[in-house]
């Protein structure tokens, strides 16, 4: 029943593809159009005389390489560290019976309720007491601190979503009950992960706010705070190079997905396959 | 299950403690160490900073000498009497409903979407919500605003095109509700992809054999949907709902962008902006920390609900 | 396949961590550095100028570096709040005159009174600029460089419209809008003077044409005026003005859409902005853009201009106010001010003044009131709001007025 409707699903697809990628449409659009289309009254679809000068103009803005290496150091380092912090701290949470185990699910989420906003200058006085201030360890600490919180929640939950006798087949092996979560837990929760991590990468990239007050050196910001300085000055903002240089952002996290999307189970779940 | 219930037996008969059973039981305090001590480390003074200048009175002044005045509750009755404070948390609270419910409902169907289509459709999907997924806010802003630009926006432009009415250089942050509804797309426009890919990979926990079985007894899709799929699913529902709600609530970046700082004003204050024009443009920093612990109450209030079920979902037997 | 996995996240950990921790000692071991705060206007407008005033430093002061860092007019209060918390701050910053008040009240910067003398031109600064980096008898900022406003506007629908000249006033500015309307009519749109809805340094300047003013002080506490009958009177001379001129919308303002943006696309006869607004215009017009000052509306004057600038400071949080105060030199001296004015803006000191439309709008300006919350009333969006109200028609100019007002009243008298 489900493949006969199969091609009406697909058109929905198709068209909340359209939708959705509307806006990213029109950003790569934009970079490629010349000048006088982009500021013209009446907009055009697809530029007519299409250009690479913005991307040129883009990449040749100072400081983009190195910003784009500081962003990566930051982000890869925040990634692979909440990811292993988090999923020891979220088989703690889901697996085990302790004391303190409801406190620290409150304290989880209570941090992750704070307003992020309010603690920018408490954080700032602290980082700048261990010289964390204008190098990337201290941001990578910020991010760290923020990523961890959300990372052992969302991970809890999948590792709460594994099927109970998936796990009782491995201990029936014989296995101990660390071992079963390595063998048999982490490809069930392989999912989980790579959402999560995605989460972690695409939030840490993007991220604004911290790394703009923490680094002052343009050879150490981030490239979401280079491209801010496109648009922040006063005089003439290059809106086609500035779509350039977002256009050039957005593909490591998009990069980074390919990497490890082939690790959501796409179709049947691996652990049908093993019951 | 036979190691865990044997556990359970066994310290309810109360053996003496072994060694194997301490270090068993130590795990989880083990496994949690690196994260508490992160955490700790980095917010514990932030956090308490935060809270005792609440209690501050804490201007610039007092930021260049590093020395607040003790002042009691006051900041907190101030900012509870102001009446900007208790419109602006209505207007949040809506904000925030509309916001969640959106995201999660289209967010859960597009996971439910994702299962039925072909795998190429599925790749095509997935790779344009993570481009948008990926997309800076800061840019998603610009775009936005460009597309709904009076004088030479598409949206404009296509709606007039499209015999939908005249929309020539219609002022799309003309009114509050418009601007709110912007910004509501926005946010919902982002938070989709994340949601959707989520659920759909906590979709993909659900054992097939399941489904098919309620199928063959012949229950409609509906039903299996909620009686099959969602509580597989709820854990994962449940994180979701309240993280959304959280960010949603919080949410600055965004709305202070995308209306743009020159058109902000009380009348379409959020939450969020308004903590970082009490706290920071008009640098009383007591008075937005003050609006900061009041915030957090406000949001532990609202997603109460999820966090006890959250609390319970997880006991261990 | 899981080792090499674990293997390579373990091996970019280390390499990442490595090269974060890296860039910390390398900044511990420099020792001798002068960081200085300048806005993205220096580095795209006139870098040259900011290298010539480093080469120059360091020719006197052998050992120290020059460290610039440029900052965005949207943040940079906050990076300079955190600063001031922690530390870590600049040794000379760059503060838009309407921001010094605030800061200099709170103690934010070093006494320069001392030094004053000894700064390039000090007896000739410009008054209005000067006035901004005093408190309390003290002097705490250096001028940099100002900007008035002028009409830019294309010569092309003036010669259309049959308009021969710039406008000597008000009224008649008024009556060439309707010719000016005819000659563009064939744009969809056309503003003959486009003007943001809400741009509060154009609307302002008609107030204080017609004699009222926006805050004044009494008896040691501050009194919105804009509800005056002078103030009044000017408000609605504007939103004549406006209604007749621009087709902007009354929400919109002065940075979104940038006017000459509009100019480029050929929806405007005229814009109002700073003098550097030519730059910008489109090539398309080119050959027929020129500018003239905006009349009063008392003919053969001047309508006042906004003078908006920036001052340098010296941050209380540096350790090196003598060097600090150095540079500042070297970057304020005769030539570098000069460099400034070649490149359309107005220089520090009446000295230096040349005859430019810029410089001569500036003959006749308007500033705002020298109180420590200023800019909260800015930030608070108080006029801008008050502008909308008026334009959309939602209030009379009395109302709104009068509620704005009362609104600057109380914010401008808090402690």
């Amino acid at each position: 029943m489900r493949h006969a409707h199969r091609s009406l699903w697909n058109t929905l697809a198709l068209a909340i593809f359209v939708v959705m990628v509307f806006p990213i449409f029109w950003m790569v659009s934009t970079a490629f159009k010349r000048e006088d289309e982009v500021t013209s009254l009446t907009p055009t679809w697809l530029p007519l005389h299409p250009t690479i000068q913005h991307f040129r103009d883009a990449i040749h803005h100072p400081f983009f390489w190195q910003d784009v290496k500081n962003s990566l150091i930051i982000v890869c380092v925040t990634v692979v560290i909440s990811l292993a912090l988090s999923f020891l701290a979220a088989v703690a949470l889901a697996k085990y019976r302790f004391t303190g185990r409801k406190a620290m699910i409150l304290l989880i989420i209570g941090i992750q309720m704070l307003p992020g906003a309010g603690l920018i200058i408490p954080l700032y006085v602290v980082l700048a007491k261990y010289h964390q201030v204008n190098v990337l360890s201290g941001v990578i600490i910020t991010y760290l601190t923020f990523a961890l919180p959300f990372c052992v929640w969302t991970l809890r939950g999948f590792i709460l979503g594994i099927p109970k006798d998936l796990e009782e087949a491995a201990m029936v092996d014989g296995s101990t009950r660390v071992g079963a979560f390595v063998k048999i837990l982490l490809p069930l929760v392989a999912p989980g992960l790579v959402a999560t991590s995605i989460f972690a990468f695409i939030t840490s990239w993007n991220e604004y706010i911290f790394a703009r007050i923490l680094l002052n050196d343009q050879a150490r910001q981030t490239v979401t705070v280079w491209l801010s300085f496109f648009s922040g000055t006063q005089r003439q903002t290059d809106y086609a190079a500035l779509m350039a240089a977002s256009t050039l952002t957005a593909i490591p996290p998009f990069v980074f997905f390919l990497i490890v999307q082939r690790r959501i189970a796409f179709g049947l779940t691996a652990g049908a396959v093993r019951g | 299950m036979a190691v865990s219930a044997e556990t359970t037996r066994a310290w309810s008969r109360r053996r003496p403690l072994s060694r194997a059973r301490v270090v068993r039981a130590s795990v989880p305090y083990w496994l949690l160490l690196p994260v508490v001590v992160v955490l700790g480390a980095i917010l514990g003074y932030p956090i308490y900073s935060l809270v005792r200048l609440s209690f501050q009175h804490y201007q610039l002044f007092e930021l260049i000498r590093h020395k607040g005045q003790y002042i009691g509750l006051k900041n907190f009755g101030s900012v509870l009497h102001d009446p900007v404070f208790w419109h602006t948390a209505l207007r949040t609270v809506i904000f925030t409903i509309a916001n969640v419910g959106l995201t999660i409902g289209i967010g859960m169907l597009l996971a439910l979407l994702f299962v039925r289509i072909s795998t190429w459709v599925r790749v095509l999907l997935t790779a344009g919500l993570v481009l948008v997924w990926a997309m800076p806010p800061v840019v998603a802003v610009q775009i936005f605003n460009w597309m709904t630009n009076p004088q030479n926006g598409v949206l404009n432009y296509a709606l007039t095109q499209a015999h939908f009415g005249d929309y020539f250089q219609h002022d799309w942050m003309g009114s509050t509700l418009s601007q709110l509804g912007l910004v509501t797309a926005l946010i919902v426009w982002g938070a989709l992809p994340f949601v959707a890919i989520t659920l759909y990979a906590a979709l993909s926990q659900v054992p097939n054999e399941l489904i098919e079985a309620a199928e063959i007894d012949g229950a409609r899709s509906l039903r299996v949907f909620f009686d099959v799929t969602v509580p597989i699913i709820r854990p994962v529902l449940l994180i979701l709902t309240s993280l959304s709600i959280l960010w949603d609530f919080g949410v600055f970046t965004q709305p202070y962008l995308l209306i743009g700082q020159p058109h902000i004003h009380p009348g379409n204050y959020l939450m969020g902006i308004y903590l970082f024009e009490e706290g920071y443009v008009k640098t009383d920093f007591g008075r937005g920390a003050a609006i900061s612990i009041l915030m957090l109450a406000m949001v532990a209030v609202m997603s109460v609900a999820y966090v006890r079920r959250m609390l319970k979902v997880g006991d261990v037997e | 396949m899981r080792l090499r996995v674990v293997a390579a996240a373990t091996l970019a950990v280390l390499l990442g961590v490595a090269a974060a921790t890296a860039s910390a000692a390398g900044q511990r071991a420099a020792a001798g550095k002068l960081t200085v705060w300048l806005q993205v206007d220096a580095q795209s407008g006139w870098p040259d100028l900011v290298a010539a005033a480093n080469q120059q430093f360091q020719q006197d002061h052998p050992g120290t570096t020059v460290d610039v860092q440029y900052q965005n007019w949207g943040d940079h209060l906050q990076k300079f709040d955190a600063a001031l918390a922690g530390g870590g701050g600049p040794d000379v910053i760059e503060m838009g005159n309407t921001e010094m008040t605030k800061y200099m009240a709170a103690g934010a910067f070093a006494d320069l009174t001392s030094l004053k003398s000894t700064f390039p031109n000090s007896s000739n600064w410009l008054a209005g600029l000067a006035k901004s980096g005093n408190y309390g008898g003290k002097t705490f900022g250096v001028p940099y460089y100002a900007g008035s406003r002028v009409v830019t506007y294309r010569t092309d629908v003036w010669k259309k419209a049959g308009i021969k000249g710039a406008p000597t006033s008000l009224g008649q500015f008024t009556t060439d809008l309707q010719r000016l309307a005819k000659a563009g009519s064939g744009t969809k749109g056309f503003s003959p003077v486009y003007i943001a809805g809400t741009d509060w340094y154009f609307a302002m300047a008609f107030v204080y044409d017609y004699g009222g003013s926006i805050a004044y002080t009494h008896a040691h506490k501050w009194v919105g005026n804009l509800d005056s009958k002078n103030s009044i009177a000017g408000l609605t001379a504007f939103k004549n003005f406006w209604r007749a001129a621009s087709k902007a919308t009354p929400t919109s303002d002065e940075n979104n859409p940038a006017p000459y943006t509009v100019f480029s696309q050929g929806g405007a006869g005229s814009i109002i902005g700073p003098g550097w607004f030519s730059c910008c215009t489109g090539a398309k017009y080119k050959g027929v853009t020129a500018q003239f000052v905006m009349p009063s509306h008392t003919p053969g004057q001047a309508m006042p201009g906004f003078l908006g600038g920036s001052d340098l400071a010296v941050p209380i949080t540096s350790k090196q106010t003598a060097l600090a105060a150095d540079w500042i030199k070297d970057f304020t001296s005769t030539s570098s001010e000069k460099g400034l004015q070649a490149k359309g803006n107005i220089p520090n000191a009446t000295s230096l003044l040349g005859n430019s439309v810029n410089e001569r709008a500036a003959s006749r300006s308007w500033f705002v009131p020298a109180a420590k919350h200023w800019v909260d009333v800015e930030n608070g969006n108080i006029l801008r709001n008050m502008l909308a109200q008026i334009l959309k028609g939602k209030l009379t100019v009395a109302q709104a007025a009068s509620s704005a007002s009362d609104n600057i009243t109380s914010v401008l008298n808090q402690p």
